[in-house]
């Protein structure tokens, strides 16, 4: 063992999809020894499994920090949370990390730094990312600038991983689709044709563990992704698959867009509904002088007569609407998050992991969803 | 801390021989004390709250302020001896039997959270100390005090669903308990996973169900920690008849969450949450029965931990034994016992079919030591 190759890696983000795998292939291989940052212990079963040294802590508090990092060669950052946890939390890793010496830092981001639009250029690391219409990748960009002044300041032997959305078992992607399929909510966009930026969790994990060592890595930006280019019809086709089910195909404008909220007009709108909702004004009861007000309204409403009444109440809770029984018309699908991922397109390629880290993605797609199959079974999703 | 004390008498009690109000202790300031003991506790009119203990005083000043408690904390268990006529210990497992101990050995008597305790070496040592003291020992398996548990003993025991053919529960949810103290983070402290923290509840229901009831397989996916999912299959004896039985538990997936028994005349079934009734559906027919208890609800809501805890000072005050006591939580923690020694493991492909072409990404020289957990892959 040479004195930079670390033996024991915290894990920030532990209890999650791919915390909690790394810390599972950790202990299943016996290479490295894991140290598993646990805020909360509701999620962490997976990993309880094993006999880890687990610590529970709080990535907002300095010296909790400092007191998990004790006798850690590495760190491994996934922690995710509010926006405390993503910038105070990630600013305590990187300052502990730094006082600690540790011999390296991998930092998971995301291929969401490039918006939900991203431009041609970004096929290859070197494209800039600015910030862009999605929210979480404009979180994740922020992180990644931190990472890269804290190393520049400090010296830090920092990498940053970018993954693009991460299926297999227990993963958030995998569940989401299932669900969407099942409830028919789930369509194959303009032919499926553009890249489907997938990469199975253990291929992740396999990038992590190499970023962890490997001299080349320190300073770089990696994009991890599984080998070749995935469609999105081959990716959704094969998921329906698992259930007997088949996806319509769809084109933009299928979709429908949520009107915009108009501000003053909505509100102005809603807010005699709440005000008369019979749960508002029970617990507005409670005050006495609500209860001499809202009694000389009663009382002034009854001694209308029945017409003004009625004109009264339609204005406030708007016609009646009843749907026709079995005519839902036309399916429209909602654009949310693999909606908006099917129009991409670009591929995110693993070319400079490849080279400089020598990652081999070692499951395929069709390896991939065997093992989430057969977990899909086990946790009696299928 | 040794469990073999025996000191003289330092409480007041000793069965039916405390008057007025009881002076109680809650040990142990987590999670199920702050949302169970405590507001069962405050909410009783003949019981007066004296002591809250717990080794965190930062936990202890947080659960005071929250429900305006005046000067009852104590960092150190042993500085309560003589403050209190009962206590309910709502500590890790692990913790049971030796604080348990410390308590019933001066006579003070004790409502233990489930299980009893981590062994049932540990459970006999408990009983025997609480016989010696003539201390009560109850154990907090809530779950009994709901209706549907002694509706469903009394619908199988009376022959209602028939000769009995099989029973089948399931509970499962993705995620559980948020601990304080992270005790359920290892087996040292939390004694066993899904089948102790999930299962045990069933384990005791179904020890009261039946006669007797013994594992015949039993398998789980723990890699030398504690388990988060489990199978185990019993075989259980009522009335002369064998009944085989399977018990499903997970920590990661949510399952059908709930009992179900069949007989010859039809299957009973009790969901999970389901307290006050059980569901029968008659063989061969196409509709079902809402079955009731024939005495009505005291309470339309009634708090479960409130009536177990009356039923344990009711035992304090009167020599009663309480609704579940020491022996018969001894018993189901030698089921688990059992559970656990005859343990193979779940063959799970997902998680290790592709360790070995992961191995090569590690960085070299370093000498693999996997975890085994002891068991062979079933």
């Amino acid at each position: 063992m040479t004195a930079n190759t670390p033996r024991k890696v915290l894990i920030t983000g532990a209890t999650g999809l791919i915390g909690g795998r790394l810390c599972e292939v950790m202990a299943l291989s016996g290479d490295l020894v894991p140290r598993a940052f646990v805020h909360s212990t509701a999620s962490a079963a997976r990993i309880t499994r094993f006999p880890l040294d687990f610590y529970m802590g709080d990535l907002c508090d300095l010296a909790s920090v400092d007191r998990g990092m004790d006798g850690c060669d590495a760190v491994v950052h996934l922690a995710r949370g509010d926006k405390r946890v993503m910038e105070q939390g990630l600013e305590n890793v990187l300052r502990v990390a730094s006082a600690h010496g540790v011999s390296r830092f991998v930092h998971v981001s995301s291929v969401a730094v490039y918006g939900n639009s991203p431009p041609p250029e970004s096929a290859s690391e070197t494209a800039p990312a600015v910030r862009s219409d999605m929210e979480y990748g404009n979180i994740k960009l922020k992180q990644e600038h931190r990472v890269l002044r804290h190393a520049k300041r400090s010296g830090l032997p920092v990498v940053i991983l970018r993954p693009p959305n991460v299926y297999g078992p227990y993963a958030g992607f995998t569940l989401d689709l299932m669900n969407k399929i099942r409830q028919g909510k789930m369509a194959i966009l303009d032919g499926g044709r553009n890249p489907c930026n997938l990469v199975y969790v253990d291929n992740l994990v396999e990038a992590i563990l190499l970023a962890i060592w490997k001299p080349e890595a320190i300073g770089e930006i990696f994009f991890v992704t599984d080998n070749g280019i995935l469609s999105w019809e081959e990716c959704l086709s094969a998921h329906a698959a698992l259930m007997g089910a088949s996806l319509c195909h769809i084109s933009s404008a299928d979709f429908v867009n949520p009107r915009p909220v108009r501000m003053i007009r909505d509100s102005m709108r809603i807010l005699p509904r709440v005000m008369l909702s019979g749960e508002l004004r029970a617990v507005l009861r409670q005050i006495p002088a609500f209860r001499s007000i809202e009694n000389v309204l009663y009382n002034g409403f009854e001694s209308m007569n029945g017409e003004t009444k009625r004109k009264i109440r339609l204005r406030m809770n708007g016609p009646h609407v009843i749907p026709k029984v079995g005519s839902s018309g036309r399916r429209q699908y909602v654009r949310d998050n693999i909606m908006s991922a099917q129009a991409r397109t670009v591929a995110h390629l693993s070319d400079k992991a490849r080279r400089l880290l020598g990652y081999t993605g070692p499951i395929s797609f069709q390896e991939g969803m065997k093992l989430t199959e057969a977990w899909l079974r086990y946790a009696r999703i299928l | 801390m040794s469990t073999m004390v025996s000191h003289s008498k330092t409480g007041s009690s000793a069965i039916g021989e405390v008057r007025g109000d009881i002076r109680l202790g809650i040990i142990g300031c987590g999670a199920i004390a702050e949302g169970a003991h405590l507001p069962a506790a405050l909410s009783l009119p003949d019981v007066d709250l004296t002591v809250l203990s717990d080794t965190s005083e930062a936990r202890l000043r947080q659960v005071q302020t929250e429900f305006g408690l005046g000067p009852i904390a104590f960092t150190d268990f042993h500085e309560t001896f003589e403050k209190v006529d009962a206590v309910v210990l709502a500590l890790p497992n692990t913790l049971h039997a030796p604080i348990a101990c410390e308590y019933l050995c001066r006579g003070i008597h004790v409502l233990c959270e489930k299980p009893l305790a981590s062994t049932s070496k540990e459970c006999e040592e408990m009983c025997r100390t609480a016989d010696e003291s003539r201390a009560i020992l109850a154990v907090g398996y809530v779950t009994r005090f709901h209706p549907s548990t002694e509706l469903t003993r009394e619908l199988i025991q009376s022959g209602f669903l028939g000769v009995l053919q099989s029973f089948d529960y399931e509970f499962g949810t993705a995620g559980g308990w948020a601990t304080q103290s992270g005790y359920n983070l290892s087996r040292s402290t939390a004694g066993g996973g899904v089948l102790v923290v999930s299962g045990s509840h069933f384990v005791d229901r179904m020890l009261y169900f039946f006669d007797s009831v013994d594992v015949v397989d039993y398998v789980d996916d723990n890699y030398g920690g504690v388990e988060a999912n489990c199978v185990a299959c019993f075989r259980a004896e009522l009335q002369g008849y064998s009944v085989p039985g399977t018990v499903t538990l997970s920590k990661t997936h949510r399952l059908a969450n709930r009992l179900r028994i069949t007989g010859q005349r039809g299957v009973l079934e009790v969901r999970e949450g389901q307290s006050n009734s059980v569901t029968f559906f008659p063989a061969d027919v196409s509709h079902k029965h809402e079955i009731f208890p024939s005495a009505p609800a005291t309470q339309p809501e009634p708090d479960f931990f409130q009536l177990q805890l009356l039923d344990f000072l009711r035992a304090v005050r009167c020599g009663q034994q309480p609704k579940v006591n020491g022996r018969q939580g001894s018993r189901s923690v030698l089921l688990m016992e059992r559970c656990y020694q005859v343990a193979a493991r779940f063959e799970e492909t997902w998680s290790t079919a592709t360790i070995e072409s992961l191995r090569a990404a590690m960085p070299p020289v370093l000498q693999p030591a996997s975890y085994s957990g002891g068991k062979t892959p079933k």
